[in-house]
């Protein structure tokens, strides 16, 4: 078993030993000891691997984590869906196991009285009104006050009056939203979310972050995935890092955050005067090349500090009278941090 | 009925909001052209003997089953397809559960439909020049509702299995059950039709109807109610089993 590598900011990176318990670490971190606050395990998953005939999805891979958000973070095809479904129970895992509370997720479905899963697919019974969903996923759930629980879940889901509506006439981000009502009805201890933000628009988007964050503070163990890193950013203070099916890193968002940033990084600037612009950034420190990009007309800067030439640039432009066009990272694609991630 | 059995409820919604549900409508009714037939031209055909072959021939072998097959391989086939399985699978429910109330959705919309227009078939031949038997009314109604429970738990079954599941029943019921069934007497005691033919055979209980190789009425009952358990248990455990990716 390889131990695992950690750096002092709170980043694990390729685990490939025994679950990691997320939650443990960091409220070690927040108080500065364990000893007053057991480590809650409420989601484990343990040495989980998933394959698809000669497809490998998920290469064994464990962590733990316990009450609040932890996001789920990985690019398309990475194998975030894969085991997310492993431990909502729509798979079996190839090998290794998840649990939930200490059970396994597939051994017993009086389990989802204490699960609420959001899934990725979309298409939900279009027949039904959104209330008529909620309530039927109340009836399921066995709940005594069915009324009661289908209005307090569509109140947190703010869906309004539109839940009086056919889910049929929905749109994407509606849709979404009934989801996460279904989910909540039951009010689960533990949330799988895959890509809730899917499809919502900036209000929904504004909402359902707020939704997870509050879900996630009440002490609620809330599991979500995402492609976008800016998404995970604003939901989720823990990540787990997924590449090619592979657990790449897994700790603190910021520490992660800032080990990216300490990657050199290429950004396109396009202003009225590319020329003068860049005269001006040659003797920055955070700058380590310019180029100019003929075809974009414009200038390609490298920097150590992408943070700081992110604020340098508009300040530098605007002394001197230069309107910006444009600023565009060229490699904050999710795939290239992970890369970066993966190497270190 | 949402509040007890929520699976059921959501099976009739799903049958009402679709088109399927007119299909087996239509199909149910199909006998009543035959009794109006029957009706202006009877010729010398007895009540009973004509409403044993509408059945013999037309109901036991194609329509009972090719209605049943649409529903019962779109209700939880559907759901498969479209993958609102899912919803039902993260609950707090077993695949017991889920499968005996869509079959029992199946069961209930499709022998309704078959109760009215069975009904209404005997009711235009009862109106004809003789009056059937009193023993022809039940024995229609009730093989026909022992061939729907049959064929619906089998061809459920069969939708979790096969993913082309109403394309593979359409064969079977028209090349098995429909045709080498019929014709060949070592495949036909292998077949739902014959033990359906058979019950409703002992329940008219008329000496001009028989039936070849007719099984005993407590056999065919027994065989058809192993078929439907045996069927429903199948797809339980294939349900548990299966990855819902």
């Amino acid at each position: 078993m390889k131990s695992n590598s950690r750096d002092q900011r709170g980043l694990d990176l390729k685990l490939d030993g025994a679950p990691v318990p997320i939650s443990a670490r960091s409220t070690e971190q927040t108080n500065g000891s364990s000893e007053d606050r057991l480590p809650v395990t409420t989601v484990e998953v343990d040495h989980l691997s998933k394959w698809y005939g000669d497809v490998v999805a998920v290469a064994d891979v464990s962590f733990a984590i316990g009450p609040g958000v932890t996001g789920l973070l990985g690019p398309n095809g990475a194998g975030k869906s894969s085991i997310l479904k492993v431990l909502s129970g729509l798979l079996k895992p190839s090998s290794g196991a998840v649990r939930v509370f200490g059970v396994p997720v597939r051994a017993d479905t009086q389990l989802y009285r204490r699960i609420g899963v959001v899934p990725e697919q979309e298409t939900v019974y279009p027949f039904l009104t959104g209330r008529e969903y909620v309530r039927w996923n109340a009836a399921l759930q066995h709940l005594p006050d069915r009324d009661a629980a289908t209005e307090r879940a569509i109140q947190m889901a703010d869906l309004g009056d539109a839940a009086n509506r056919r889910i049929g006439g929905y749109s994407k981000g509606m849709r979404q939203r009934i989801k996460v009502a279904a989910a909540l009805v039951h009010d689960p201890d533990v949330l799988i979310l895959d890509e809730p933000l899917t499809g919502t628009d900036p209000v929904q988007r504004v909402h359902l972050i707020k939704l997870i964050h509050d879900l996630g503070a009440s002490g609620k163990t809330v599991f979500v995935s995402s492609h976008v890193l800016y998404e995970i950013e604003r939901i989720a203070e823990r990540i787990i890092v997924i590449v090619d099916g592979k657990l790449a890193a897994v700790g603190d968002f910021h520490a992660i955050r800032e080990k990216i940033d300490e990657h050199a990084r290429t950004i396109r600037v396009k202003a009225t005067d590319n020329r003068a612009l860049a005269s001006l950034l040659i003797g920055a420190p955070q700058v380590t090349a310019i180029r100019f990009d003929t075809e974009h007309d414009a200038l390609i800067i490298e920097a150590d500090d992408v943070r700081a030439v992110y604020r340098m640039v508009p300040r530098l432009a605007r002394d001197r009278g230069i309107r910006l066009i444009e600023i565009a990272a060229l490699d904050d694609s999710l795939a290239s941090v992970f890369a970066y991630v993966t190497k270190r | 009925m949402l509040s007890t059995f929520p699976i059921l409820w959501l099976t009739f919604r799903q049958f009402a909001a679709g088109r399927a549900t007119r299909v087996v409508a239509f199909f149910a009714a199909t006998p009543l052209v035959f009794a109006l037939v029957y009706l202006f031209n009877s010729g010398d055909v007895t009540a009973n003997v004509f409403l044993a072959g509408v059945f013999n021939q037309f109901l036991a072998p194609t329509i009972v089953p090719l209605a049943t097959l649409i529903l019962a391989t779109g209700t939880l086939g559907n759901e498969l397809s479209d993958r609102t399985i899912v919803y039902l699978v993260i609950k707090p429910v077993s695949t017991w559960r889920i499968v005996i109330e869509k079959f029992v959705g199946t069961f209930v919309v499709t022998g309704i439909a078959f109760i009215i227009g069975v009904f209404l078939t005997w009711l235009l031949v009862a109106m004809g020049p003789e009056m059937p038997k009193s023993s022809a009314l039940p024995a229609l109604l009730i093989s026909s509702l022992i061939g729907v429970a049959a064929y619906g738990a089998v061809f459920l079954f069969v939708s979790l299995v096969i993913p082309r599941a109403l394309l593979v029943g359409v064969i079977y019921i028209l090349l098995w059950e429909s045709l080498l069934a019929r014709f060949i007497p070592g495949i036909r005691v292998l077949s739902i039709r014959h033990f359906i033919q058979s019950i409703f055979v002992h329940l008219l209980n008329d000496s001009s109807v028989t039936l070849p190789q007719a099984t005993q009425l407590t056999s065919a009952v027994i065989v058809l109610v192993i078929v439907v358990i045996v069927s429903i248990i199948l797809a339980a455990l294939r349900l548990r089993q299966m990855n819902l990716d």
